[in-house]
């Protein structure tokens, strides 16, 4: 089997544990993320925090001499985190959760799906017509 | 009791995924970045066809950069140049280094990870006995943001919110929030403030003008 068959059986695997795990905690259920953004129930806000936590340490211990990209801080990180906290709080979706809302048959997260690759394609757009704001994005740098 | 996993086992679980995902995969999880690669696919694939002579044979890049170099200093000069490194230090006219051209992820690569995302939503709620198609974000949502064309709207935009913001932010809930702040990077942590706090600014403001509080 050669390296890229391999790479691609480790997205797909990864995709398919992770759109599991999103989907049995709760974090694709917006009643669940509107409780934890309101601070009325702290279950996810502690499972997001424990998770930062136990990866620290996992990265900390095993991984501290990698060379691990960091991202760097730009003049978009502000805005655009506030755009997507934003969006975030009215669709109950960050990039991967409308997905896995639509595999578990939230059919409606077809148009919040829409809207992603809407607002994905335009910022390209706009960066490439030399809105110097290109940040690089996740899993890249 | 929750229909849900205890948070611990779902931090377990997820950071097994975070940690699990660099290990195998060597790049940092980050769900947007997958995102705009997938859109993006005819700049990826015009990328590679550019790099892949070079990734055959980096001797290419060599010579190319030897005609160009003779070109601009003279045959003479360069000959010269090149015997006399080649008198003090083999090094300097060794065989070519590999051309880093460690490709980058492909983005059929991040396509099959989006695809699989939305496969593990379904699988699990099939195994789980809970797949039932809805239209909807459940009563809470309904109850805020309305039906019929309002709500389709505050869906699209809000959509086109995390897309574009995600990307001038350069990361999201996964990239920033988790793969950044576990390891302390300053940008994830402002970023991750920023978002995680304009959102609950903004669920708190709808909460209390929906009706929802009530």
């Amino acid at each position: 089997m050669n390296s890229k068959t391999k790479q691609h059986l480790w997205y797909c695997a990864f995709g398919l544990i992770m759109g599991g795990i999103l989907s049995l905690v709760g974090f694709t259920d917006f009643t669940e993320v509107h409780n934890m953004f309101i601070f009325a129930d702290f279950r996810l806000l502690l499972l997001f925090a424990t998770t930062v936590a136990i990866t620290m340490a996992g990265f900390g211990l095993f991984a501290r001499n990698s060379n691990i990209p960091k991202k760097p801080f730009s003049k978009g990180t502000i805005p655009g985190s506030i755009l997507f906290g934003a969006g975030w709080a009215i669709t109950g979706s960050c990039p991967s959760i409308a997905l896995v809302q639509l595999g578990e048959g939230k059919l409606i997260a077809v148009v919040t799906i829409m809207g992603i690759l809407f607002g994905v394609w335009g910022y390209r757009k706009l960066a490439a017509g030399g809105m110097k704001l290109d940040t690089g994005v996740c899993g890249e740098a | 009791m929750s229909l849900y996993l205890s948070w611990w086992v779902g931090a377990l679980a997820l950071s097994g995924v975070v940690m699990g995902f660099w290990v195998a995969v060597g790049r940092p999880l980050g769900v947007s970045g997958s995102w705009a690669r997938v859109i993006m696919w005819r700049e990826d694939k015009s990328i590679e066809a550019a790099e892949a002579p070079f990734r055959a044979n980096p001797k290419i890049l060599q010579d190319a950069l030897m005609q160009a170099t003779i070109a601009h200093f003279g045959e003479d000069a360069v000959y010269e140049t090149v015997a006399k490194n080649k008198g003090i230090s083999k090094d300097a006219f060794a065989a070519p280094k590999a051309v880093n051209v460690q490709s980058k992820a492909s983005w059929t690569m991040h396509a099959t990870f989006l695809g699989s995302l939305m496969m593990g939503g379904l699988a699990t709620a099939l195994f789980t006995g809970q797949y039932q198609p809805t239209f909807n974000l459940g009563e809470l949502h309904t109850q805020m943001f309305g039906t019929g064309m309002g709500y389709l709207m505050t869906l699209f935009f809000g959509g086109a919110m995390v897309g574009f913001g995600t990307q001038l932010a350069g990361g999201c809930t996964s990239g920033h929030g988790l793969s950044g702040c576990s390891r302390l990077v300053p940008a994830s942590l402002i970023a991750t403030a920023a978002f995680f706090g304009t959102a609950v600014v903004v669920s708190l403001i709808v909460h209390f003008t929906s009706g929802a509080a009530a």
